[in-house]
């Protein structure tokens, strides 16, 4: 059913660019960008990039999700310590991911790192935020429980606070992963000469619309198979639900 | 074996406790009955080293309880709360094996024998969203003895439950108590509860004045055991009992 929509999309674009109703140079037509994306997967420039662009995205999520997880579980079971925290976080968090591309590129020059810090920064809020919240809201019973049975504190924290709060840390994740591929693809565009987002400047620069437009729907489909495989595992790590 | 000695428990400007004493023997099945809000679950916290008393001492075995220990047990009312959702019928009892330490290998050789003994073994890979209320609360009650305590301390364990599974409980945990030779205090607002599973029934007094959160009575049962859900309800003695004490239930 959900397929419906873009097929009737694409359709309409065809026919309107053979008519000649709207302009190829920009537009292309699916036809085409199909072809063209078909070429690049075939020769493998496509997947390459594909891979540079997933390499440094997931590297950022990792890097956040632990970061944001562990800090996260600290704050939300440690008042004192969020409060005292607390006007750090407010003061970082508004800066634009995007600000920090002159600074990682002087970091860490042209790399995958320097897409990774940077993503990694965006991706690290939403987790640490819904991490917090998460671990606050954990019933208060199931820590007496913990305490109950003999469980020292660390155990407490990795047997019953962490996976109470999974559900939500879960959606953090989810929302950090597209967070993740939508500003390493930005960092590619700007300056990292690396990944699918260099290939849509460098397809556009070559007035190649039929490439920009296959790559930016391959990025769209990658998108979509990232958020599918986490259903997927939330699922079956939160089977019990 | 647990005694409170002078205990009183004070939220705030709230006193809810004041000054309760008394003593409870090994093996003995003691009943902690009274009105909502008489502090009767405060009491039973206090005991079990998870609330602090703010004067008097709780003591088990002549040791005063700072904290909470392995040796006392408590079962919650409120068992979907205190069961760890994300694991199955027999994780949450290998839990209590976790926490003293004992090798996973053995794990399934001592929870088996305890599934069985609640009745839950066909339930063993289920988790707790997918029991009724009352075999969640069968599994607390295993991951309760999987912990090896010497003392049960039980919320109103059946409080949320129908009257026929309660009964059915009464009868699994009386036997329970019997067979493992457990000490139990066992808080509920049930009467009848109360009379029908305790060898003594302390009584709290609610109310607005200074007799409130005090020691109102403490009744011997004088019946025989085991108790039988239509005969020990019927017996004269039962039904003494239970004018007895009717009134302090704020009635």
């Amino acid at each position: 059913m959900g397929a419906v929509l873009p097929i009737f999309v694409l359709t309409v674009w065809e026919v309107l660019a053979r008519m000649g109703v709207i302009s190829e140079d920009g537009f292309s037509r699916p036809s085409r960008f199909f072809v063209a994306g078909a070429k690049a997967l075939a020769d493998g420039t496509l997947l390459e990039q594909t891979g540079q662009t997933f390499a440094a995205a997931g590297q950022a999520l990792a890097m956040a999700a632990i970061a944001g997880i562990a800090l996260g579980a600290l704050l939300g079971l440690f008042r004192p310590l969020e409060r005292a925290a607390q006007l750090t976080i407010d003061a970082l968090r508004p800066i634009p991911s995007v600000a920090l591309i002159p600074l990682s590129l002087l970091l860490f020059g042209f790399s995958r790192n320097m897409s990774a810090a940077v993503a990694a920064f965006a991706c690290f809020w939403p987790i640490l935020i819904v991490t917090i919240s998460a671990v606050r809201s954990i019933d208060v019973r199931l820590i007496e429980v913990g305490r109950l049975l003999g469980f020292p504190l660390p155990k407490i924290i990795a047997k019953f606070a962490l996976p109470a709060a999974l559900p939500a840390i879960f959606v953090g994740i989810r929302v950090a992963a597209g967070i993740a591929i939508v500003v390493t693809v930005t960092t590619e565009i700007v300056t990292n000469p690396r990944g699918l987002g260099f290939a849509m400047t460098m397809s556009a620069q070559s007035l190649q619309a039929d490439l920009v437009w296959a790559t930016l729907l391959w990025v769209g489909v990658i998108g979509w198979l990232v958020n599918w495989g986490l259903e997927r595992l939330e699922r079956r790590w939160l089977r019990y639900l | 074996m647990l005694e409170a000695q002078g205990v009183s428990v004070t939220f705030g400007a709230q006193q809810i406790l004041r000054d309760v004493s008394f003593s409870i023997n090994e093996q003995e099945f003691v009943c902690l009955v009274g009105p909502s809000g008489c502090g009767k679950t405060t009491l039973l916290r206090a005991l079990a080293g998870l609330t602090p008393v703010s004067s008097g001492r709780a003591l088990f075995k002549g040791a005063e309880v700072h904290g909470p220990q392995t040796a006392l047990a408590v079962v919650f009312q409120d068992y979907g709360r205190a069961l760890l959702p994300w694991r199955t019928v027999a994780g949450n009892v290998a839990l209590a094996l976790e926490a003293r330490g004992i090798p996973t290998k053995e794990h399934p050789a001592r929870i088996a024998p305890l599934l069985a003994k609640l009745r839950l073994t066909d339930h063993a890979d289920k988790f707790p969203s997918q029991l009724s209320g009352g075999m969640q609360q069968r599994l607390q009650i295993a991951r309760s003895l999987a912990q090896e305590p010497q003392v049960l301390l039980m919320d109103e364990p059946f409080g949320s439950l129908d009257a026929i599974t309660r009964q059915e409980l009464q009868d699994e945990v009386a036997r329970l108590a019997k067979d493992e030779k457990r000490t139990v205090v066992f808080v509920t607002h049930d009467l009848e509860e109360a009379i029908y599973l305790g060898d003594r029934v302390i009584a709290l007094a609610a109310g607005s004045d200074d007799r409130a959160g005090r020691v109102a009575e403490i009744v011997s049962i004088d019946l025989p055991r085991p108790r039988q859900q239509l005969g020990t309800r019927e017996d004269p003695r039962f039904l003494e009992y239970r004018h007895r004490l009717y009134r302090h239930l704020g009635h």
